[in-house]
């Protein structure tokens, strides 16, 4: 491989697959060393991807695998009939609060979600991939992806509802109620 | 398909619109525009997701992330022995094309790594070969090309081009010569690899074509060009001379 391949993989994907993995590791610095890890596996065995080659769909399922190595993975199929009322017939999310998040918030809330619904969410919201590339991806029905999506989206509501709380109280924490909802 | 079962569905819709031409979404979608509440729900869930996918795109990793990832690359790299090792293991038999034209110098030294200044586009296509050790998808046109040009029964004469503009905007390799774009895009043929440059005759209006096929070699490396009526084309072939006169 050549550097300068390497290097236009590097440019075109690393922010993305930071992101993954920040999402996967719930750290900054775990993150890092498993984007570097990955390409480091791209750069010792890319070479060998001679096939109608998908370089992103590879950087990303090698750095899941590379996650999920050494740890015992729990398959959890959930189907629509799975899913609690709510997250069938999930409400219309506010996002008024959600637009005024520091986007460290709106990140921590991601990983409060349960990682069998973290890793596609997460893939879904970097819209890099379609939910058939996600199914792909991970090795399950295109069905399973939609339920994980949402019940990921209701776990994140959840997650960034308790942020929102955490935040009032922490940065407005002279106004009254009225005060905080009309600003 | 009730609401609940549209939603359900438009979970998986992305709010950037990718999706907008994927079947699976069409009839919940529909019934978006007409179910007033499904419409609603669907404009706040995606109004949501956006800010999602915003807030997503303003974390950015840490300074001197990339540098570490290019330089440990560059390390495992220099590390890795020389990528170009494949085996020329019997190459099928490829119908020769009907029309071969000549593109520049034949036969001149095409062993030089470092295109000369006034290089032919064989000796460029060649040079630009040799630096390749991957092999990747850059688009959709370039992988439905690929797996044309890999089909064992397919001649090269019978190879319709598809738009040349199209396949370039969509992210086929591109490589510059003389100014010009050229079209890279790799495919293999029973276990091996070959390399096809495509430019445009009106780019280069200069170079002399003819309807013969062309020959140039350097040890292993050999290189076959020709041309259509719109089209330059080169083939090159890390596996030798033998391996590129079996395919054409």
């Amino acid at each position: 491989m050549s550097s300068e391949l390497f290097n236009q993989l590097v440019d075109a994907h690393y922010v993305p697959l930071f992101r993954f993995a920040l999402s996967l590791t719930k750290n900054s610095s775990d993150a890092g060393d498993l984007t570097q890890q990955t390409f480091f596996i791209w750069a010792k065995q890319g070479h060998a991807l001679r096939e109608t080659a998908k370089a992103k769909s590879w950087l990303f399922t090698t750095l899941y695998r590379e996650f999920l190595r050494g740890r015992r993975r729990s398959e959890r199929v959930t189907a629509l009939e799975d899913l609690s009322p709510a997250e069938a017939d999930p409400a219309a999310p506010e996002i008024d609060f959600v637009s005024g998040l520091d986007a460290n918030l709106v990140v921590e809330a991601l990983q409060e979600v349960e990682e069998t619904y973290r890793v596609p969410l997460t893939l879904f919201y970097l819209q890099d991939f379609s939910y058939k590339e996600i199914a792909e991806m991970l090795e399950v029905p295109i069905g399973t992806v939609m339920s994980r999506l949402s019940r990921g989206k209701a776990q994140l509501r959840a997650a960034l509802a308790r942020k929102e709380g955490g935040t009032r109280g922490k940065v407005v924490p002279f106004k009254n109620n009225s005060a905080r909802q009309s600003s | 398909m009730n609401s609940q079962q549209a939603k359900f569905i438009l979970q998986g819709y992305r709010p950037d619109g990718a999706d907008a031409a994927d079947e699976t979404f069409a009839d919940a979608l529909a019934q978006a525009r007409q179910d007033a509440e499904l419409g609603q729900w669907l404009a706040k869930s995606t109004a949501f997701d956006r800010v999602v996918v915003a807030k997503l795109n303003d974390v950015r990793p840490p300074v001197g992330l990339r540098e570490a990832i290019l330089a440990g690359g560059r390390v495992t790299i220099a590390d890795q022995p020389p990528a170009a090792k494949l085996g020329w293991r019997g190459a099928a038999r490829w119908v020769v094309a009907a029309s071969v034209a000549l593109l520049g110098a034949v036969s001149v030294g095409l062993w030089s790594r470092r295109v000369p200044a006034n290089g032919t586009l064989p000796e460029f296509a060649l040079a630009d070969a040799r630096s390749l050790h991957g092999h990747l998808d850059f688009g959709p046109l370039s992988a439905e090309l690929q797996t044309k040009l890999s089909e064992p029964t397919m001649g090269l004469a019978r190879l319709r081009m598809p738009d040349y503009a199209a396949l370039r905007s969509t992210g086929c390799r591109t490589v510059k010569f003389q100014g010009r774009d050229v079209l890279e895009v790799c495919f293999k043929r029973d276990g091996v690899w070959f390399h096809c440059y495509i430019a445009r005759r009106e780019d280069f209006p200069t170079v002399a074509a003819a309807l013969t096929p062309s020959f140039a070699e350097h040890g292993k490396a050999s290189v076959a060009s020709w041309a259509d009526a719109a089209h330059l084309y080169v083939v090159v072939s890390k596996s030798g001379r033998a391996a590129l006169e079996k395919i054409l």
